[in-house]
Parts: C-alpha cells; structure tokens; sequence
C-alpha cells in the first residue's frame, strides 16, 4: 500500500483524486493548504506528495523547499499550463517529477509509479556513498568510474561519465538543465543548456535503445533517468 | 518693456536734455553777468560745459550739439567784449571759444557713446535672463500644452509682435492614411481671427506662403522649428518692428523652442509605449486568472472522467456516482463561469442590458443557495434579513450570481464546517434607495492593503493562492445596478463582503 498525500485547494480535483487513488489501493492523505501540508508529512510519512503550485497560505515552490528541509518523499507538482518557469524553480528546489493540468488518471498513475520505484531503489542502496549505483540493468562504479548496461561495459569519457552518474543518482527525478549544468559541469555553469543537450545526445546513442534504461527528454526542462517498466 | 527695445534715446528725452542745457546755461549766465568784468577770459567757457555735459547725460548728443551752440552764443555775446556783438576782439577769445566747443562736443560724443554701450549691455542682459527663463521653463516638467503656451507668451513678450503663434503637425482626425495636418497649437498676444487662421493653414493643414519679410505691410516673420535636422513647426510673428539684433535672438528662441517640442513629442511617444505596455500586461494577467478560472474544474471533470474509464478501476457504485456527481457539479460551475464571462465583457462593452424586475430578498437568497447546494452543505449557510425589507429592483440572475461567487469564495476559504452568514438591511440612511447585503466567513480574512486588489480582474490574496475571478465579476455586476461592492474592514476574525443593490418603490 502506497500512502499518497494529496495538496490542492480545489475540493473538487481532491475528491476525484482521493476516489481514483483510493480504487487503486492507495491510501490518500488530504491536505488544502501548504502549513496543512508540511504538517501531515511530518506526521503521515507519505510514500509520495502531490503538490499544487497554488495555495491559498504558502506558495508550492516554498512548501516543497521546506518539506526538502526534513524529508526526501518524492514530490509531484501539478502545475498549470503556462506555470514553465515555476515549475523549473519547483524541479530545482527539490522536486521529483510535474504534471500539467488537466491531467488523466492513467498519466498521473505512471508518473506516481516512476517517483515510488526509483525513490524506493534510492533509499534502498544509500546512493554514492556505498560505491556503486543500478538502475534498472544500468551499474555505475563511482570507485572505478565505471559503467556497465546488462554485465557489457560502456566506453565513456570523463564528462560522459559523470552526468551518466549524476542522472543515475537523481533516476526517475527529472533534472532540469540548471541543476545538471550546476552540480555536473561545475558552479561556474548554468545557462549552457547547449552542453547538456549534446552531451544527453551522445549518452543516449551509447545506451541504445535496447530494454533497461532510458534517458528521457522532457522539452525545455530537462533530462530524466527511468528504467524501463517490464 | 517695449520702450527699451528701441535704440539710443527717445526724443522727449533729447527735449528734456535740451531744455536742461538752455535752462542751465541761461542760470549760470544770468548769474555771472554783474560780475564778468572781474572774470577771466576762460571762466565762462569752464562754467559753461557744466550745464551742456548734464543736458547730454539726460537726452544724448542732440541737446549736447544744441548746448554748445547756446553756449557759444552766450559766452561770445556777453562775456567776451566787445559785449553784446559777434565779435571778438582778441585772438586769445577765439582760442577761448574753440576750445570750447571743442571740449563741448568731444565730451558730449563720449558720453553718448557710453550711454548707448551701457543700453545695450541692458538689452543683452535683458535677452539672456530672457533666453534664461524660456529655457528653465523649457526643461520643467510641465505638459505639452502648457509648453507650448509657455513658447508662445514668451516670445509674444519679447518682441512684441500683434499676435505669435506656434504652428506645429498633428494627428489628423482622419487618421494616419493622410499623414500628420498643421494646426495652431499655441499662441499669444491679440486673439488669431479666422482670417489669421486661415492664412497660417489652409483646410487640407497645408501651409500658406507667410510672406518672410518681404516688406509688404503689416510684416510678419516666421522661423522654422528645426531639431535633429528634422523640422518639427513653425513660429509666426505678426506685425512685428524688428531690430538688426532681434533676428539672432529670434534664432536661439526657435533653437530652444525646437529642442522643448522635439523633447514634448518624444515624451508623448515614450508615454504612449508605456501605455500600452500596461495594457498588454493587464491583458497578460487577465487571460492568466481567466484560464486559471476555466482550468480548475476542466481538471476535475478531466481526472474523475479519466478515472471511471480505467478499465476495472472503480468497482465502488458508491464512487461511480461521486465522480459522476463531481462531473456534473464542475461542468456546471464551467458553464456558469463562461456565462459570467460573457455576461461580463457585453455589460462592458455596453452590449448586454440589465433586466430589473422586483424581487424579494429571501427568494434571491434561495436561488443563489440552490446554485451552490452542491459546493457548500446548505447548513452551513445561515440567511438574516428584518421581516419590513423593501423588495429588491434587481437583475436576479446577476444579482444572484454575485451571491453565488461570494458564496463560493467563502465556502473555499473558511474551514469546512464554519458557518457562513448572509444578511440584509436597508442602508442606514432613509434617503438613500439601497438595500446593503452582506457574505460573512470565518475564514483568515482579507488583509488592510489587499482589500481594493482583490476585486480587481487578476488578483491573487497575499498568500499566493488566486482569489480568481469571482469578486472581479461580482463587482462588474454590482456597478451595473448603480450599487458598490467593498469588504468590510470591521471584522477582526473572517471576511465580510458587502454591496449595495437598488431597492423597489414599493413595500413588499
């Protein structure tokens, strides 16, 4: 059972949620406004959030800069059309992955699954620290920068290497091109999104398109790691 | 003024000189005469220069010329013997008289000369101090009209023309297609007759040949306003007496004059841009909180729709008819939102008429709770009016739906179970034909500064969460009876929304 905590101040969009999240053997934790919302995190430990941008008490981005503050629950922004530049600023400030209003349940229940998976696999090999990151068939060796797709090894370059890792580390939390220029490419970085483009451009011929992982772009945001659902 | 402009004296002055040298002369004559036998040949003639030197200092060579011919008489005829005759008797008196005149004249020419130098010096100081306040006017930060006006009296002023006028392009009424026409924009001095308007610009704002100087009487002058190598008016003097000098003041004045109107037009420009760069951003924001607006339910309809086609996902009967109650309830909000909307724009742009018709309060109130039965639980509505309210001469479906707005505003930002009152009474003064109703919440409120804002079209409250269009066509509906819409600052805990609507002639 996956306990999903629902922030909107729409009662309407909650209701259709808790009943669509409900059906699907989740359990559903409501909040309406964003105090309401770092609250139940705190309390409920949700597996997942589903954050709107506009509440009536605090603003989205803040709410999720201050649940980062204590707790690493994947969070999902429900964004409005139009909302871009927020939801980048949301992506930046911690966020894991955004859906645009309106939005299917089908959508939404991928995106949910994608956050739980590799938020699961995150917290389960404790990232860097134990020397090595799998996604999927994808295993990165920090200690020996060394990256193997299904037991073959990947010729890499250095740069290649450290965004294949970097992306590995954050997979299934779509990465906006600031955060990959910032932390891959150095402090000194930030608007080139050029770089990364072809960079992900050479990453993903070298991956192939064979089952495992697949390095997603999402347009004008950024680049996401996801493994391939069986 | 206009007296200083002419050059050297004025001849009342020279009769004034003249008179002072003659009265002087004929004094110190008169005064001297019992004793010039004891008088030395040149005495006179030194005592003489006196009287001639002020008549020259009063009006100029003139009376110094006639001085010193008077003097001469005078000194010859009755101090130089033989008395009484033109004659004169020894060469040592014709030495005495000719230095004389000559001393006379000599000084009579100096002080002449330094009386003229020392009024121009006046005249240029007088023209810059001029040039001076044109200028500081120029650069203050008045409008375009005053400006104009200010270029006009200044050099109506100055130069003392019958009349000065600015002539300068506009926007014909026509519109762009026959470019810019010419119009007398300023002008100063005797009132312009159709005549004199009609000889500046012709109908089609062409102008007509001004005669530059070319002596034809009454003469009239008109100088080109050149900025940036761009001719930006004209600046016509009528009958106006000009000086050598006057044409280069002229010149700087329309320099200045050309620089201030360039300066105007360019401001006008910046003010335009600015303008509708503020209209552009209103509209940004309005179509921001409209879509907004319109989003919200479309994202529930969308989620509960998707959800009940997921195959086998909704099993509950239970759920099944929520969603399906939710869709209907949002697809209503949906239509009645786009309603508003239009209703909105066609009150605004004059196209829609309202409907008055009496009504009752209570009956009002019920329409407005049966539009929002299934957004807030109709117990935690509480209605209040006195049994004697007038009935309401109103738009019932305006007016209900500026319940319905403030009902939904209320019932989305107070907790969920708090009460929320609507309430009614005539307004406190008798004279005055409206009735007051009032939404009251138990909500956070409405901050002090936000109170005006949030009936304006795109308003956010401070939190950060939109109070969406709501209020904006609340108070749309509430000015197009006449009636005003303001939050009541009294209540120190939720918000209270009020405003008027007009009351029927009659008792209910």
């Amino acid at each position: 059972v996956t306990r999903v905590l629902v922030v909107d101040d729409d009662p309407s969009l909650v209701k259709a949620l808790r009943i669509g999240l409900t059906a699907r053997g989740d359990d559903v934790v409501i909040a309406h406004t964003g105090a309401d919302a770092i609250n139940q995190v705190a309390l409920t430990n949700p597996d997942l959030v589903i954050l709107d941008l506009g509440l009536p008490d605090l603003d989205g981005l803040e709410v999720c800069r201050r649940i980062r503050e204590f707790s690493r629950v994947p969070v999902v922004i429900l964004s409005a059309y139009g909302d871009e530049r927020r939801k980048v600023e949301a992506l930046d400030g911690g966020a894991d992955d955004f859906i645009t209003k309106p939005f299917g349940m089908a959508e939404l229940e991928a995106r949910l699954r994608v956050a739980v998976r590799h938020a699961a696999a995150r917290d389960g090999d404790g990232g860097a620290a134990s020397g090595s990151t799998v996604v999927g068939n994808l295993e990165i060796d920090h200690v020996h920068h060394m990256a193997t797709l299904g037991g073959v090894q990947l010729h890499l370059t250095g740069r290649e290497f450290d965004l294949l890792s970097y992306l590995a580390l954050h997979a299934g939390k779509v990465c906006t091109h600031h955060m990959i220029l910032k932390d891959v490419w150095g402090p000194g970085y930030g608007e080139e999104s050029n770089y990364v483009r072809v960079y992900a451009h050479r990453l993903r011929r070298k991956l192939g398109d064979d089952e495992g992982v697949t390095l997603k772009t999402v347009p004008g945001i950024g680049y996401q790691l996801v493994v391939d659902p069986q | 003024m206009p007296s200083t402009r002419a050059n050297g004296t004025t001849p009342e002055r020279a009769v004034m000189g003249g008179a002072v040298a003659l009265i002087g002369l004929v004094a110190l004559a008169l005064a001297m005469l019992p004793i010039r036998t004891h008088l030395t040949v040149a005495a006179p003639a030194l005592v003489f220069v006196i009287p001639v030197i002020l008549g020259v200092v009063v009006g100029g060579f003139a009376p110094g010329a006639v001085g010193a011919l008077a003097g001469f008489l005078l000194y010859d005829l009755l101090f130089l013997p033989p008395y009484g005759r033109l004659t004169v008797q020894s060469p040592q008196d014709w030495i005495a008289l000719a230095v004389y005149v000559a001393v006379v004249l000599v000084v009579a020419r100096v002080v002449t000369n330094l009386q003229s130098a020392r009024q121009e010096a006046d005249r240029r100081q007088q023209d810059s101090t001029r040039l001076f306040e044109l200028s500081q006017a120029l650069i203050g930060d008045s409008t375009r009209a005053q400006l104009l006006d200010h270029i006009a009296e200044t050099v109506q002023a100055v130069f003392t023309p019958r009349w000065t006028a600015l002539v300068l392009p506009v926007d014909g009424p026509s519109g762009e297609s026959e470019g810019p026409a010419l119009a007398v924009v300023a002008s100063a001095g005797a009132a312009l007759s159709d005549e004199d308007r009609a000889s500046l610009i012709d109908g089609g704002g062409q102008t007509r040949s001004l005669g530059m100087m070319d002596g034809s009487a009454p003469s009239r002058v008109a100088v080109a306003l050149v900025a940036s190598n761009r001719p930006v008016g004209l600046l016509v003097l009528h009958d106006v007496q000009f000086a050598r000098q006057d044409r280069s003041l002229l010149g700087t004045f329309a320099n200045q004059a050309a620089l201030a109107v360039e300066r105007a037009q360019l401001l006008d420009q910046a003010l335009r841009s600015r303008l509708l760069e503020e209209i552009d951003r209103w509209r940004g924001a309005m179509m921001g909180a409209v879509s907004h607006d319109l989003r919200t339910p479309l994202a529930s309809v969308k989620a509960a729709v998707s959800a009940l086609r997921q195959d086998g996902a909704i099993t509950s009967p239970a759920d099944r008819a929520e969603l399906l109650e939710l869709i209907e309830l949002q697809s209503d909000r949906l239509a009645r939102l786009v309603t508003n909307l239009l209703d909105m724009t066609r009150i605004e742009s004059g196209a829609l008429s309202l409907q008055p018709a009496d009504i009752a309060f209570d009956e009002l109130a019920g329409e407005a709770l049966d539009a929002v039965s299934g957004l807030v639980p109709p117990d935690r509505i509480t209605v209040a009016s006195p049994p004697d309210l007038p009935l309401l001469a109103i738009d019932h479906v305006l007016i209900s739906q500026v319940l319905v707005n403030l009902l939904e505003n209320a019932a989305r930002l107070s907790p969920d179970t708090s009460p929320i009152r609507i309430a009614a009474q005539p307004v406190d003064d008798p004279a005055v034909p409206l009735v007051e109703i009032s939404v009251a919440d138990d909500g956070p409120g409405i901050g002090a500064h936000d109170r005006e804002r949030v009936f304006e079209m795109f308003s956010q409250n401070s939190g950060g969460g939109r109070a969406g269009l709501g209020l904006a066509i609340a108070k749309a509906f509430v000015e197009a009876h006449g009636g005003t819409i303001w939050i009541d600052p009294g209540p120190t805990t939720g918000a209270r929304v009020v405003f008027t609507v007009p009351r029927a002639a009659r008792r209910p």
